[in-house]
């Protein structure tokens, strides 16, 4: 479900690559991660079994830039294709925003294909979403092989929607950029219609339907195939719209960067004060460990010497032993556990002595 | 002609979630003073599709999209664990490793508190004990937000209109 964060000025979205298995799902993705502008993308992360079959996702995340205002980022996910792993695809496709649907265009493979578009309606209406308003493209992938059946018999086959369909090689990367770009392009002039349509008033509004049913577009289309364009939202944002002016916006930028910077700082000063005390800690237990063993302690504790002048010297010896290695114990315990047990008294005394819970 | 958007578009609408720059700032504020009492390295909060909203602390060397979402998936793997079990969710995850470790706990019905603490400076037992207080003063902020009224003003500005030549300039003239 698109997150609209109006304080990073950013859009995020969510589209999912789905499809029968190994029909290039994962495939489509690695090409978008090879092709993509290094600044544009992060990392891709594969959650495969040994055999590379994607057993619970894979996942990338997508910066396409400035639209309409808002920096725009996508997140691409792929579903594991087995029929097996139904119950990952279920978590992968929640919040789904648009949809891939990749085909494998072999006629042995048609069976697949149908199997898993109908596994893909299922789980869109069990969560409560409908197949036939979803933002949804669909890829006739494996184009090079031979004997395929035409984009003609695989659209009257499985495109019941009248959704967008594209011709693709993914292995060579041939068709994986434009079946990308005509998803955001729907995704995004969806939620401009969600959120334009006060400003396109009655009859203002030239908000297509899905989209125009039955576009087709091969691989190498003009971009000129793409249906017209919505009309964009009639006015900028207000100003009460909480909208910060770029000056302000980057001056309470630099500033939340000090702040965090200054947190930072203060962090590692913490941190290396602790490890000061923890290397204190050690040195005063190494110290312990080269004292003089127990049967030489009658020289060691001056207060202790009259006593050994006294009777009973083995029982001496044994409470002075007793209490030494309580001590030492003690002391050892009070070093690692002592900040923690302040800490954790302070905030009892806060909450039982009357006082105020810090930041409160 | 207008298309109207259909019932279920209507209704994820509702459900949508849209942050302000006053509910960031006051999500952070809660974050910043949370983090100081569990003495945490670091605090983001995601929503349960794994997009980041808003994050506090020390995130170098975390690559937070790809943490977002593989902690989104997590929990979503573990809610079903949770079902089966005939619960209807876990309402907190625990991740302990020998230096670093994360906790994720799960705030209103949409976003997901992830807390990453150095065993060296907390305890889990820390952790815990101050995210209910957070998740509590969270969850608060979530209502309100949940409950106000949809501004009905547009995302995005008329620059809109240039969205086919941002797509040119990502994926091609195609």
């Amino acid at each position: 479900m698109v997150q609209i964060n109006f304080a990073k000025r950013e859009i995020n979205c969510k589209l999912v690559y789905y499809g029968p298995g190994l029909s290039g799902k994962t495939t489509n993705l690695e090409v978008v991660h090879k092709k993509a502008p290094a600044s544009k993308k992060g990392e891709l992360t594969s959650i495969a079994t040994e055999g590379d079959r994607t057993l619970f996702f894979d996942y990338m995340p997508l910066e396409l830039g400035k639209v309409g205002g808002m920096n725009t980022k996508f997140q691409l996910y792929t579903v594991p294709g087995q029929v097996y792993y139904n119950a990952t695809r279920k978590l992968v496709l929640q919040g789904a925003d648009g949809v891939v649907f990749v085909a494998d265009s072999q006629p042995d493979k048609m069976d697949e294909n149908l199997e898993s578009f109908q596994n893909l309606e299922e789980n869109l209406r069990e969560q409560g979403l409908d197949p036939k308003t979803i933002p949804m493209v669909l890829q006739w992938n494996k184009r090079d092989l031979p004997n395929v059946l035409t984009p003609e018999e695989l659209d009257a086959k499985m495109n019941k929607y009248g959704a967008p369909t594209f011709e693709a090689v993914a292995v060579t990367g041939d068709g994986v950029f434009p079946t990308l770009k005509k998803l955001a392009q729907i995704v995004l002039e969806k939620l401009n219609r969600e959120y334009g349509l006060q400003n396109d008033g009655p009859g203002g509004g030239s908000a297509p339907a899905k989209e125009p049913p039955k576009e087709k577009e091969p691989a190498k289309a003009p971009a000129a195939a793409t249906p017209p364009p919505k009309k964009p939202a009639a006015e900028p944002p207000p100003a009460k719209e909480p909208v910060r002016e770029p000056a302000k916006a980057k001056a309470q930028d630099d500033r939340a960067e000090r702040e965090r910077a200054e947190r930072e700082r203060e962090r590692e000063r913490e941190r290396a004060e602790r490890e000061r005390e923890r290397e204190k800690d050690r040195e005063r237990d190494r110290e312990k460990e080269a004292r003089p063993k127990p049967r030489d302690f009658n020289v060691t504790p001056p207060a202790q010497e009259p006593a050994k002048k006294g009777g009973g010297k083995g029982v001496l010896l044994l409470l002075l032993l007793i209490a030494v290695i309580g001590g030492a114990v003690g002391a050892g315990f009070a070093g690692k556990l002592g900040p923690l047990q302040k800490h954790y008294d302070d905030h009892l005394r806060q909450h039982l002595g009357g006082g105020t819970p810090a930041g409160q | 002609m207008a298309m109207k958007p259909s019932d279920t578009d209507q209704k994820l609408r509702k459900q949508r979630l849209i942050f302000y720059e006053d509910d960031i700032g006051r999500i952070n504020k809660a974050l910043e003073n949370y983090q100081n009492l569990s003495k945490s390295r670091c605090n983001m909060l995601i929503d349960v599709e794994g997009h980041p909203v808003t994050q506090v602390g020390s995130t170098e060397g975390i690559n937070l999209e790809t943490i977002a979402a593989l902690v989104a998936a997590s929990f979503a793997a573990t809610k079903e664990v949770a079902k089966i079990l005939g619960e209807t969710e876990f309402s907190s995850l625990t991740h302990q490793g020998k230096n670093e470790s994360i906790q994720l706990s799960i705030v209103g019905d949409r976003t997901i508190l992830t807390t990453i603490f150095d065993s060296q400076d907390t305890t889990v037992g820390m952790v815990m004990f101050y995210t209910k207080e957070l998740v509590e003063k969270l969850n608060a902020i979530f209502n309100e937000i949940k409950s106000r009224k949809d501004s009905g003003k547009p995302i995005f500005n008329d620059d809109f209109k240039d969205m086919s030549g941002v797509l040119d300039d990502m994926f091609g003239d195609v």
